[in-house]
């Protein structure tokens, strides 16, 4: 009987080991480092902040999606942080269309 | 509906405890203590506040974790089912998630119009590296993804049972967190004491309005880490205390997802404030 509950509990357990913790950490830090030393490439000033936009918002992404398990989460959480990000596109959008117009 | 109870619950859990409502009181009495500019009032808040949250989490050090599917039955029916504490937590975030934008957004809205400022706020902004120390809060970057990753082999911990690691890895996210708080204190004392860079004005000519809205935009993300290490703190001590078990552990999944949001705000502050 004992034997049963177990096995039974140590389906969820075997599933969040395998789960990429120190593969999305060793990916984590790869890009930082690359962020730090994107200045040396030598690119334009723009191209250079959109790809350290997009490097932080893949950075962002990973940590959400598989520290704060939003991966293994019913969708419908997700919903959630979006509704505040939805909030952080208006505000976005309000700042960029005042401030081209000072 | 059968939740999954944890195994030798026999009873039903009382749930009841009188110190949120004294935590509540005291938030009350402190925010009129704000609106009226009354200190006396501000700090009666902030002591009942504090002796209620204290009382609160003595009285749940000395028991074990439980999982509490209160608001989750309400909703099962239509949606699957999440603890009403992880709900509660999400929701939170979402509301952080705006607070941080708010901050970042008006520092950028500054950042934007520094020509149209007016006499008393001319000046460039700083470049990447000119002030900041960027190598070093590389560095400070680095350690918070390292305590991400902690945390989160933490919670497996638990999961798989296994308290030893449970406790290494609490401890360890927790002095890593104390060391980012160290570092960034440095950082502060040599940027304002060692540079110039005070909420007035700012070394090499630049913008006076970058000091302000660099110790605004940092000191908030440092003030949620610093409830963060004291969140930890507190985990740490009760995992230490044996107070949490392979199907009771869900504060240390909700410390956690704090913990990693906070980690996340730092990701874009620091392509904002130190590399842009």
């Amino acid at each position: 009987m004992a034997t049963a509950t177990a096995t039974e509990t140590a389906g969820p357990h075997e599933e969040s080991r395998k789960r990429p913790y120190v593969v999305v950490f060793a990916i984590l830090a790869v890009v930082t480092l690359a962020e730090l030393n994107v200045y040396s490439l030598g690119i334009p000033h723009l191209e250079t902040i959109t790809i350290l936009v997009v490097l932080a918002t893949i950075k962002a992404s990973l940590v959400v999606a598989y520290y704060m398990h939003l991966r293994y989460e019913p969708r419908w959480i997700a919903l959630i942080p979006l509704g505040g990000l939805a909030l952080v596109a208006v505000l976005v959008a309000a700042l960029t269309a005042t401030s081209a117009h000072p | 509906m059968a939740h999954p109870e944890p195994a030798g619950h026999e009873e039903e859990e009382h749930h009841g405890s009188p110190w949120p409502v004294i935590i509540a009181v005291g938030m009350g009495v402190g925010y009129v203590g704000i609106v009226t500019v009354s200190i006396p009032m501000l700090l009666a808040g902030v002591v009942i506040f504090g002796g209620g949250a204290g009382g609160w989490i003595h009285q749940d050090m000395q028991r074990p974790s439980s999982a509490f599917y209160g608001l989750a039955a309400a909703v099962e029916s239509r949606l699957p089912q999440v603890s009403a504490r992880k709900l509660g937590i999400w929701l939170f975030l979402a509301t952080e998630i705006m607070f941080f934008s708010a901050i970042i957004g008006a520092s950028w809205t500054l950042r934007l119009r520094t020509t149209t400022l007016g006499d008393a706020f001319q000046g460039p902004w700083a470049q990447p590296g000119e002030i900041l120390n960027v190598p070093l809060t590389g560095l400070n970057t680095f350690i918070l993804i390292c305590s991400s990753l902690t945390m989160v082999e933490a919670l497996a911990a638990v999961e798989r049972g296994d308290q030893r690691k449970l406790r290494i890895f609490l401890l360890t996210t927790l002095l890593l967190g104390i060391t980012f708080l160290s570092i960034q204190a440095f950082e502060y004392q040599h940027l304002y004491f060692g540079e110039g860079l005070t909420f007035k004005s700012a070394p090499f000519g630049v913008n006076p309005l970058y000091g302000p809205t660099f110790f605004a935009q940092t000191g908030v993300h440092g003030s949620h880490v610093t409830a963060g290490v004291l969140a930890m703190a507190y985990i740490t001590r009760k995992a230490f205390k044996g107070g949490f078990t392979k199907e009771n552990h869900e504060a240390v999944e909700l410390v956690g997802l704090y913990w990693h949001f906070v980690d996340v705000v730092w990701i874009f502050l620091f392509t904002i404030v130190y590399l842009i």
